[in-house]
């Protein structure tokens, strides 16, 4: 467990709620809602994981009212911006430019921390700009000297590192790129066609040919331009083309092109034309041949140079247009990537349950319905190091919670259940309504699992205050304010196992009481490590230690299992069902629902229930 | 050595506050020093062996450089930050405290037999060279232009090349040799800084920097050399 005993994890139901109704039609006759009731909460069932959450991690729908963990919320992204510059981005610009910055910001390829611009301007003739500039990493010291580029202005960064190649080179731009492809290409056809005459014109401009040259963009542009091509000169009689720009890239163009192929739709004159098309077959056309000789150069040079110049996965994986790059020299500075700021929805309701502010600078939120302004807090605590001495001296009355708690951790070894033995735990629930509310808890009698500890809620029904101002209590004096036990008017109904406690821990009497928080005894006998299980619960009984020799009668190698397991099942998890009652003020909808003519002052009764799971502690091994 | 021992306080009493280590242990039996050099107050000069620093060299306060188990040389314009401690026999290096502080004790028992494997002939930081706050340099030789970044230890016997820069928070193993312009980040990863190497614009930048810190540091930090020129 990640957190510290003692814990108390929530339970979101909305996987069980998905997961029960099939079953529940299966199995069949069984109504659902009686197996829900029916069917206490497992900590220890592999579904559990899934569904407790820190209190912390849980939002709450006030239209459902009901608790919202992360799986049951809807993400939506309410704006995009560079963590680097903290500028916003447009959502349109996204859509076109990709989720990377495309202002200055960069990151190192190497060590992935911000890179900055550095001037590289020579003190003694200084130029008018502030000379050439370069981007360099202030952690690793990688820059852009080393792979051949240095920039002539300090800002826009982006449109200068597109334009230029490793080593300092032009990059022709898209539509230059595509220019010269044509021209190419048709200059190969009328080589192809004129090879007797023998007219020989040299190509004016010299781009780069040479495939292992070639980045990434202009491979795909190629083979994107050349497959357009194909169809075009395949279906002159596609009744869109003439007017419209047809390409595949659009997701409206290919939703028409299914409807046509569809099965359904039987258009046969389609089917009759078979389509014939060629494959592309060069690097113009897109199509880049293995190349055995460049292995062999990359061979060589890993000879000479070793391993210091080649890139790690990471590396290679973080390259954004060249992920086939392998040596140091064909790194590129990586582009911040954007980040989101998000809101969340119910899943149900599609109500905001969260959404941040939209400036990018602030961290605070608009809305933000978060469960522990709307569900009890419980916790859970040892009594104190031993019952005998609080049965003997009253207990120091804690004027807040956070004193006592301060105070008992440090002699209580929660990593150290003693087994058999009866220990009172103090369960404490801070109620963060405005409104008293009525709790009433529920456990089973023993925890499930091959370790049955046994678990009794001296008193299972009590009241919470409501969370007024702070200074009430000073002002109403202090007689209101903390209760010592037995300040509960709750009645003694469920406390069935009581007996075994001291006796200053009444049943049916709440521990103490103050204005916005109430404890109550639980007392917990930890079960046997090592006993049979149904046995090992009734820890008084001398039985459970002999039946000790039973159990682990066994060969070593079931003895070794039992070792592994019994590091899982020494944690002593309580499930505890919360069930509150409260009365608040109408709102206005629950108005108009309840009684239409309802007046300002109308209550109305609602209640609340989940799981918890209290993690108590370790159980010691004996 | 065996007549300096009685006169070094016993391991318990050592421990005690700087102030009092500072006021019972023997000042160096020479330091030299240039007169350009600033230490700052509270730096601290310990051990027996001879300290020398050249000129332009910045101490900052509660630095501290020991000569108890070898000389120490610290060259031309080196900085020392706050907290940074230079020379062998600061025992929580290298390979970790315990053996440190073993080896520390042992040769203040018994000296003769401690020597031989504690085989270093002094710390000795090249021109320039800087030491960032709380890192530990117990290296035989830095070289020119390197810088040691924050909370990196540098262990007995390393050998530094010329403007290297050890990361912060990284430790290089005793006896560890660093080629020049080697950056040393992320906790162990190496790479040699082509950029510095190709550029000598961009080194001369740096020393430039280098003195222009050097010149500020002298009008900001009053110097308390009287203390230890004698």
């Amino acid at each position: 467990m990640a957190q510290p005993f003692p814990y108390t994890y929530y339970s979101c139901d909305c996987c069980d709620s998905d997961a029960t109704a099939p079953r529940a039609e299966r199995t069949s006759q069984l109504p659902p809602a009686d197996d829900e009731d029916a069917r206490t909460f497992d900590p220890r069932s592999p579904r559990a994981n899934y569904s407790l959450y820190p209190l912390e991690h849980l939002l709450y729908c006030e239209d459902c009212q009901q608790i919202r963990c992360p799986r049951c919320v809807i993400e939506e992204t309410l704006n995009w911006y560079c963590p680097s510059c903290l500028f916003e981005v447009p959502s349109s610009v996204i859509k076109t430019d990709g989720n990377r910055c495309t202002r200055n910001c960069y990151n190192c390829p190497v060590c992935t921390s911000p890179m900055t611009v550095n001037s590289l301007e020579d003190p003694a003739k200084p130029s008018p700009s502030g000379g050439p500039f370069i981007l360099s990493c202030p952690y690793c010291h990688w820059s852009t000297v080393e792979i051949g580029i240095t920039l002539e202005k300090h800002t826009g960064i982006t449109s200068q590192l597109a334009r230029t190649a490793n080593g300092g080179k032009y990059i022709p731009s898209q539509k230059e790129r595509d220019k010269e492809r044509e021209r190419r290409l048709q200059l190969s056809h009328r080589k192809s066609r004129d090879v007797l005459s023998g007219s020989d014109d040299s190509p004016t401009v010299d781009i780069d040919t040479d495939p292992s040259s070639m980045s990434h963009e202009d491979i795909f542009s190629n083979l994107s331009a050349f497959y357009k091509s194909q169809i075009a000169a395949q279906t002159p009689s596609y009744p869109f083309s003439p007017g419209h720009d047809i390409n595949f890239s659009s997701p409206v163009a290919y939703s028409r092109l299914m409807t046509i192929y569809s099965p359904t739709t039987s258009k046969k004159r389609w089917q009759e034309k078979p389509a014939v098309m060629r494959e592309s077959s060069g690097p113009l056309e897109g199509l880049i041949e293995h190349d055995s000789a460049a292995d062999n150069l990359a061979i060589e040079r890993l000879k000479k140079e070793g391993w210091a110049s080649t890139l790690t996965p990471s590396q290679k994986l973080a390259q954004v247009s060249k992920p086939d790059t392998r040596f140091d020299d064909s790194l590129r500075p990586i582009p911040a990537l954007l980040c989101t700021k998000r809101g969340k929805r119910c899943r149900d309701c599609r109500h905001i349950l969260s959404k941040p502010e939209s400036k990018i600078t602030s961290t605070r939120y608009k809305i933000k319905l978060v469960a522990f302004n709307h569900i009890p807090r419980l916790s859970i605590r040892a009594l104190a190091s031993s019952p005998s001495s609080t049965s003997t001296t009253p207990a120091p009355t804690p004027t807040t919670p956070s004193t006592s708690t301060s105070t008992s951790t440090q002699a209580f070894n929660y990593n150290a259940l003693k087994p058999g033995i009866p220990i009172p735990f103090l369960l404490h629930l801070l109620n963060p309504l405005f409104d008293p509310i009525r709790v009433t808890l529920a456990t089973p009698k023993f925890t499930s699992g091959r370790v049955q500890s046994q678990v009794t809620i001296l008193c299972p029904q009590f009241e919470v205050g409501a969370n007024t101002d702070v200074w009430d209590d000073a002002l109403t004096g202090s007689a209101l304010g903390s209760v010592k036990k037995g300040g509960g008017p709750s009645g003694g109904a469920g406390g069935g196992g009581g007996s075994g406690g001291g006796g200053e821990l009444e049943a049916g009497k709440i521990w103490e009481k103050g204005r916005n928080w109430t404890t109550v005894v639980v007392e917990v006998v930890p079960g046997f490590l090592r006993g049979i299980p149904g046995f090992g619960g009734s820890g008084r009984s001398p039985a459970a230690t002999t039946s000790h020799g039973h159990g682990t009668g066994n060969d070593d190698d079931a003895e070794e299992l039992e070792d592994a397991e019994d590091e899982h099942d020494a944690v002593l998890e309580i499930p505890v069902f919360v069930r509150i009652e409260y009365e608040t003020d109408a709102q206005a909808e629950d108005r108009s629902l309840v009684d239409p003519r309802g007046g300002k002052g109308e209550k109305v009764k609602r209640e609340e229930a989940f799981w918890t799971v209290v993690g108590v502690g370790r159980i010691q091994d004996v | 050595m065996s007549t300096q021992t009685p006169s070094r306080p016993d391991p318990a009493r050592r421990t005690s506050t700087l102030q009092k280590r500072q006021s019972m242990l023997p000042k160096p039996s020479s330091i030299v020093l240039d007169p350009s050099v600033l230490i700052a107050q509270h730096a601290q000069l310990t051990g027996t062996h001879p300290i020398t620093i050249g000129p332009n060299a910045i101490l900052h306060p509660h630095c501290k450089v020991s000569s108890a188990f070898a000389p120490v040389v610290l060259g031309e314009g080196v900085l020392i930050y706050e907290r940074a401690r230079a020379g062998v026999g600061f025992g929580d290096t290298g390979g970790g405290s315990g053996s440190g502080d073993e080896s520390r004790r042992s040769s203040v028992a018994s000296s003769g037999g401690a020597r031989d494997s504690l085989r270093v002939d002094g710390t000795v930081l090249g021109k320039n060279v800087v030491v960032e706050s709380a890192a530990v340099v117990e290296a035989a030789e830095v070289g020119e232009g390197s810088v040691i970044e924050a909370q990196a230890v540098l262990g007995r016997g390393c050998v530094v090349g010329k403007f290297c820069t050890i990361g912060a928070s990284c430790v290089l193993p005793p006896n560890t040799s660093i080629p020049d312009y080697t950056v040393v980040y992320g906790g162990g990863e190496r790479r040699i800084d082509k950029t510095l190497q190709s550029r000598p614009e961009i080194l001369q930048a740096r020393v430039l920097m280098h003195t222009r810190q050097i010149d500020m540091f002298k009008k900001l930090v009053p110097n308390n050399v009287a203390k230890w020129s004698t």
